[in-house]
């Protein structure tokens, strides 16, 4: 007993001699800390108490592993509320640099902040902190953390979908976990979609879809039906064909698991708004079910956007009376407002002449010379390089890997056996 | 709660900063855990979002929104019909929405800053898909009456044909910066060589 109060005592006064003078200093206390792992658990009563003689700020990796210990066991309600505040502070005033050589019980630490919030049921507390967590633990924004998805389903129950979208901006290369990149490019994209940034959430959709998987997920299942409902809606159009790079799981399997919706794109492309609200209402709960309704509702009324627009294919001029007609719209105005719709939107080029009743189609004005434009062509570019460049290192850093020539160099000698057998192997069952 | 950047902007008229301003306080406030529903200026932020004409935050902040606030406050249900008239695209209706409640003090401004920059830019929209339209139509659009509809938009040098009683819209050439940084031009035309040889 008494032992062990020393060892508290030591330990504490450890940390705080051994932070933030020198590196080795705190290699030092790091692996001090790590010795004391089963101490720090059993006397983690002890210890909490002790914290606040420490600096959040100065004692950082002291500081989190007692902190990390304080959190491991079952806690009550009453003491939730306590603990969340500490873990926020403690995430908002650390330092970076410290916490980074214990990213695991970092990570750790914040994802119990994560579940105790939602115990609490208010997920906005900890949307914030989760924020700030990200930023202090990740090498680069170019690293995807397993905090990612935890901080988007955050925002996403606590409704702050523009906070969301800050994380959405960075360009993700380096991924720990894949269920990480799952789940992130999942929330994500149900993120654009409430913000109603289809390019982006399409964008998200397709990496889930097309990553490499082994087993079929349900995480991939769900962003493929959303990825469907969001391509009709921005694009008009879907296509069932996967990409080359696409797993072979995916290909044969996800197709299966949404026949509602590939029967629903099939019955869109016939472009005939009745058919296609009466297959949405014999198919409501199924669509209520995967809580995509409002989705496919928006998917209905892009309809008459698309038989819109490829009128003005076809058409220069037309009478708001014949575009009702064709589109099946009740009345001349009512043509008149959805054209106006999307003059608004930017999606047609046209003016509409109230006087004789009609609308003319115009070409895009857009003429690629101002300034602007040249701004955006100009990082388009940039950004395109850049990437082209990452690729060429990666390519190369693969090339030069010991294991991948080792298993390819293995995999082309069991090619050339096969190119001299007569029959493929895999017939010869 | 420390709202003196809020009433910063308030003051200064900054009302594009509103949104974001309450945005990142309400969640510092509820990362300290404070019980901030009750206290909270929601018609303000609520009005901060449709005056960066970000209707989806406005609308997922008024479903955040416990509904014991709802029903106690009309000023927010007031700001939220005009959200739900823009949502649906009803132009005259959010004239209607913006008339039809006796504003308080402290959003009364705000309100009426929104209600401008929104006429702009319906007269904005009416100059880009119209060639002709009813003055009718304008006025509803602008939400004015007839008269000052037509005045309005007589002064941006449309012309009005008293018989049909229909307005032709003149139309503004867009003057849009073109002279291009010789460094700019310079790599373009470094990508175009590199591309060709």
């Amino acid at each position: 007993m008494n032992q062990n109060t020393n060892h508290v005592e030591s330990l504490v006064f450890q940390t705080k001699r051994l932070s933030g003078t020198t590196p080795e200093d705190l290699n030092c206390l790091h692996s001090l800390l790590k010795q004391s792992e089963e101490i720090l658990r059993s006397e983690s009563t002890r210890f909490a108490s002790s914290l606040a003689d420490l600096d959040p700020s100065k004692h950082s990796l002291g500081y989190l592993y007692i902190l990390e210990a304080c959190t491991a066991g079952t806690i009550s309600k009453e003491l939730a509320n306590e603990l969340v505040l500490s873990v926020a502070r403690f995430i908002n005033e650390c330092d970076a640099e410290q916490i980074r050589l214990a990213p695991e019980k970092f990570i750790s630490l914040c994802k119990r902040f994560k579940d105790q919030v939602m115990q609490l049921e208010s997920p906005m507390r900890g949307v914030a902190p989760l924020l700030t967590a990200i930023r202090k633990v990740q090498s680069s924004p170019e690293q995807l953390t397993t905090l990612h998805p935890d901080f988007l389903l955050l925002c996403l129950l606590a409704k702050c979908y523009k906070t969301g979208l800050c994380i959405l901006e960075d360009d993700v290369f380096e991924v720990d976990q894949p269920k990480d990149f799952f789940l992130y490019c999942y929330y994500g994209g149900m993120i654009c979609i409430g913000q109603k940034r289809y390019r982006k959430a399409l964008e998200l959709l397709h990496n889930v879809v097309t990553a490499p998987m082994s087993s079929m997920n349900a995480i991939a299942v769900e962003a493929y039906k959303k990825y469907i409902l969001v391509s009709l809606i921005h694009l008009g159009q879907f296509s069932t064909s996967f990409p080359k790079y696409t797993s072979s799981v995916a290909q044969r399997g996800l197709k299966n698991f949404s026949q509602p919706y590939i029967d629903l794109m099939n019955c869109y492309g016939n472009g005939k708004i009745s058919e296609l609200e009466a297959f949405v209402e014999e198919n409501r709960d199924k669509f209520e079910h995967d809580h995509n309704l409002g989705l496919v509702k928006q998917v209905v009324s892009s309809m008459y956007k698309r038989n819109i627009q490829r009128l003005t294919q076809t058409y220069l001029t037309l009478s708001l009376q014949d575009i009702a007609n064709t589109v099946q719209l009740n009345s001349p105005k009512e043509a008149e407002l959805h054209v106006l719709q999307m003059i608004q939107d930017g999606e047609i080029y046209a003016t509409i002449n109230q006087k004789d009743g009609m609308v003319r189609f115009l070409e895009d004005p857009e003429q690629y010379k101002t300034c602007e434009m040249i701004e955006r062509i100009d990082s388009s570019i940039q950004k395109i390089m850049t990437l082209s460049k990452k690729l060429t290192a990666i390519d190369e850093h693969i090339s030069c890997d010991p294991q991948y020539l080792g298993k390819a160099g293995r995999e082309r000698q069991r090619l050339e056996f096969d190119d001299f057998d007569s029959v493929p192997q895999k017939f010869n069952m | 709660m420390d709202f003196s950047l809020l009433s910063d902007a308030m003051a200064s008229k900054s009302y594009h900063k509103i949104a974001s301003i309450c945005d990142d306080l309400m969640l510092q406030v509820a990362t300290q855990g404070i019980a901030f529903h009750d206290e909270w200026p929601y018609p303000i932020h609520l009005l901060g979002h449709l005056y960066v004409d970000d209707i989806n935050s406005a609308r997922f902040l008024w479903k955040s929104i416990p509904s014991s606030i709802k029903e106690t406050s009309p000023e927010l249900v007031a700001v939220w019909k005009i959200g739900q008239q823009l949502w649906m695209r009803n132009y005259a209706g959010v004239h209607e929405a913006i008339r039809g409640f006796n504003w308080s003090q402290e959003v009364c401004d705000l309100v009426a800053s929104f209600s401008d920059h929104y006429t702009k830019k319906m007269f904005d929209l009416l100059l880009s898909a119209y060639s002709t339209i009813s003055i009718q139509d304008t006025a509803l659009f602008l939400g004015m009456n007839e008269d000052d509809a037509t005045n309005y938009v007589l002064q941006q040098g449309w012309t009005v044909d008293p018989d049909s009683r229909m307005l032709t819209v003149k139309k503004q050439p867009v003057v849009k910066e073109q002279k291009i940084d010789p460094n700019k031009l310079q790599r373009l035309t470094e990508y175009v060589f590199h591309l060709e040889h």
